[in-house]
């Protein structure tokens, strides 16, 4: 077993449950998506994305390539967040949380192909 | 390739040079690996892997500070409950992390809220001294500095726009002859796999910018780094100190790049031979040179001091014509294979010489030497007291100079003659006192720069030791009369239709005089400062022809002079007009139109039809 393997599979598929668990529920009612749920998978995305550093193979570099998708997402859905509480006069508003939501469900599908990727390298690895 | 993003780069930019190379060489340069992709791209990543951890902690801290801040309850100004939004507490921490301080934002903190902040602080601290500590251990690392320098070393070779000499190994001799191409204007690359040398070319401020590498030349890699395949590669120069990197370089280049001179030292035959085996490097050995420099010097001072005048660094003084060398006998002292040709040298000349060397007083196995026998061997069997002149020629100073000292003790008179190994016993040399002393790294400088300044001046150099005395005497005259006293410029003219197209209709004709030919176009009274040294038709040279000497068409000559001087015989060259004036002492007309108006043909006609 490898400690680093471990570590590495365990932020991505964190990100990746995360992400869903903010995603899942109605679109736009924003009392079913938990904003510190949502500062949690920008966290955990961004730790995953800087494991993903100085990979100097093919598959890494696609890894690295869904992850910093996954981190501007969510990032942007931050983004609309902060603005829509802080900036804008109605405080969470229907359009708002579902442009939050939907945001990150972007990053939910970048991090289920970085999943799919993790299945696909293991799985080969254990052929060879 | 590793990166997919590097490959598509240099397939998409890469395609267009490697096409332009086939137009301009028709020799595939394929053999020789890529050099972008033997470099990778270690840097960037070594970098990003380095930076994985420092990052990850900073983030963590971020995210924990943040969060308590979150977390933690506070008040308003009414004095109301109420608590940061998670955007509120990110600004807070970036400005207090980064040491900006903005201060308590949006409400004054409470008591709370502080001992949380000054836990923060002190651990967004820590985080950020970590990681600009870890890169800026990274910039002091030496595999990332050395990967950084490599990178830079590759970009610059690629970019070089004009032919460049590989040099390979950066020495004594090595960096005499780095100075004097950087003088003629030609550019090179440097490769060693010493530091201090590597270290060193940037000290040596070269006028144009070399691209130099700490790296061994042994590996193809690093050769076809520094421009082995690259299609402004013009020659290979491999001057190190190790006979062995010197074969494989030879080699290498002969197998991947078989259309490139190649240039090599060597100290033994047998390597000189493995080297002949691939291609037709020209092989240099100092050590078999000192033998042929002390036959020309034998037999011609002046020749000598030509060679060695046309040979040194531009711009360098004519050197001083030596005493004419003692006819006597001669002792040798120098052991091995050296020594024998050294002797059979000397006496090809018609020189007796007595030979101390062998087992007995010179060990050939070891080198080693019994001071007790080669004394009594020097003083007893060679008769060094009635000897015209002595050679210590052994390959270590130490013995050179301890044989010199005997010598002298023995015999004041003698001419001394010696093997100056290394260029920085010079002084040593000068106290004890040597007549006659040649540095390896000097020759090396002189036989290089021969092959390299002119390519017609191999052809006329092999022939100066066979001329007289006189002769040569009379050139140097003529050159430092013509040209000063300093390393007269070398140039080749071929007089061809494309380098003399004004002269072809008198070519054709056979008219055209050297002399003529050498007239000043701003009155053709005078002579342009132009030395003519020789002239090669049809692999025959003739040496310093005189003015009535007949030209034709693709001859090649060799001329000494000035800048001046060889712009002046390039206007003659390709200007109809001045060429008319110059060669026949007639007016033709600068326009096509003109000239059929008048009715003057453009070739030679006879020599009294002078218009002027």
């Amino acid at each position: 077993m490898n400690l680093e393997k471990v570590i590495f599979g365990f932020f991505v598929l964190l990100a990746a449950t995360l992400n869903f668990g903010f995603f899942y529920g109605d679109l736009g009612d924003p009392e079913l998506h938990n904003v510190y749920e949502l500062f949690a998978a920008v966290v955990v995305n961004l730790i995953a994305t800087v494991l993903k550093f100085g990979d100097r193979t093919q598959l890494g570099a696609v890894h690295l390539a869904t992850s910093l998708v996954a981190s501007l997402q969510l990032m942007a859905a931050a983004g609309v967040w902060a603005y829509a509480t802080s900036v804008a006069t109605d405080d969470l508003s229907r359009e708002m949380t579902a442009s939050v939501v939907s945001l990150s469900g972007g990053a939910l599908f970048a991090n289920i192909v970085s999943v799919v990727l993790l299945v696909v390298e293991t799985v080969s690895f254990q052929r060879r | 390739m590793a990166n997919p993003l590097l490959d598509l780069v240099y397939r998409l930019f890469g395609d267009s040079e490697r096409g332009r190379n086939d137009t301009k060489k028709s020799v595939a340069t394929d053999a020789v690996p890529d050099a972008a992709g033997t470099l990778g791209s270690g840097g960037v990543f070594l970098v990003l892997r380095r930076m994985r951890i420092p990052l990850i902690v900073l983030i963590v801290i971020f995210a924990v500070s943040v969060l308590g801040l979150t977390l933690i309850p506070g008040e308003d100004a009414q004095g109301q409950p109420t608590r940061l939004s998670i955007f509120e507490a990110f600004y807070f921490m970036s400005y207090t992390a980064s040491t900006i301080g903005f201060g308590e934002l949006p409400y004054p903190f409470t008591p709370a809220q502080r001992m949380w902040v000054t836990f923060t602080i002190f651990l967004s601290v820590i985080g950020w001294a970590y990681a600009v500590g870890s890169v800026l251990a990274l910039m002091h690392d030496q595999a990332f500095r050395r990967e950084l320098a490599r990178r830079h070393f590759a970009r610059k070779v690629a970019k070089l726009a004009e032919p460049f000499l590989l040099l390979v190994g950066y020495g004594d001799a090595a960096k005499r002859l780095a100075r004097s191409l950087d003088e003629m204007g030609r550019r090179f690359v440097l490769l060693d796999r010493e530091e201090t040398r590597v270290v060193s070319i940037e000290l040596d401020s070269y006028r144009a910018d070399t691209p130099a590498l700490l790296a061994e030349a042994r590996d193809t890699a690093n050769l076809a780094l520094a421009g082995l395949g690259h299609p402004n590669c013009e020659g290979v120069v491999a001057l190190a100190g190790d006979d062995d990197v010197n074969l494989d370089v030879a080699m290498t280049s002969a197998l991947l790049r078989p259309d490139l001179r190649v240039i090599a030292r060597t100290h033994s035959q047998e390597i000189a031979k493995q080297m002949q085996a691939f291609g037709e490097p020209e092989i240099i050995n100092p050590l078999d040179r000192f033998g042929n420099h002390l036959r020309i010097l034998i037999r011609s001072p002046a020749a000598y001091q030509l060679m060695m005048w046309l040979t040194s660094t531009p711009g360098a003084s004519l050197p001083p014509r030596r005493d004419p060398l003692p006819r006597g006998r001669w002792v040798v002292c120098g052991y091995g294979r050296f020594g024998r040709e050294l002797t059979a040298d000397l006496r090809a000349e018609e020189i007796e010489v007595t030979v101390v060397e062998g087992s007995n007083p010179l060990d050939e196995s070891c080198g080693q030497i019994h001071p007790e026998a080669v004394t009594e061997a020097l003083l007893g069997a060679a008769d060094l007291e009635h000897a015209a002149a002595v050679v210590a020629a052994t390959e270590s100073d130490t013995t050179n100079l301890w044989l010199l000292q005997v010598a002298r003790c023995a015999n004041p008179d003698a001419y001394r003659v010696a093997l100056q190994n290394r260029a920085g016993n010079a002084s040593l040399f000068r106290e004890v006192g040597v007549d006659f002393g040649m540095v390896p790294a000097e020759v090396i400088e002189h036989e290089v720069l021969a092959r390299l300044a002119n390519p017609m001046l191999m052809r006329f150099l092999p022939l100066v030791p066979h001329q007289s005395d006189e002769w040569a005497a009379h050139v140097v005259e003529r050159l430092v009369r013509r040209c000063g006293a300093c390393t007269p410029t070398l140039g080749r003219l071929r007089l061809s239709d494309d380098e003399a197209p004004a002269l072809t209709d008198w070519l054709a004709e056979g008219e055209v005089r050297l002399g003529d030919l050498l007239r000043n176009p701003k009155g053709r009274e005078r002579s342009l400062d132009l030395v003519t040294l020789a002239v090669l038709r049809d692999d025959d040279v003739v040496l310093t022809p005189d003015d009535d000497y007949l030209l034709h068409a693709d001859d090649d000559l060799l001329l000494a002079g000035g800048y001046e001087a060889r712009q002046a015989l390039d206007s003659t060259l390709v200007d109809l007009p001045t060429a008319a004036y110059v060669i026949g002492d007639r007016f033709v007309a600068s326009s096509a139109v003109w000239r059929r108006l008048a009715g003057h043909s453009t070739g030679p006609s006879p020599r009294g039809d002078t218009v002027r």
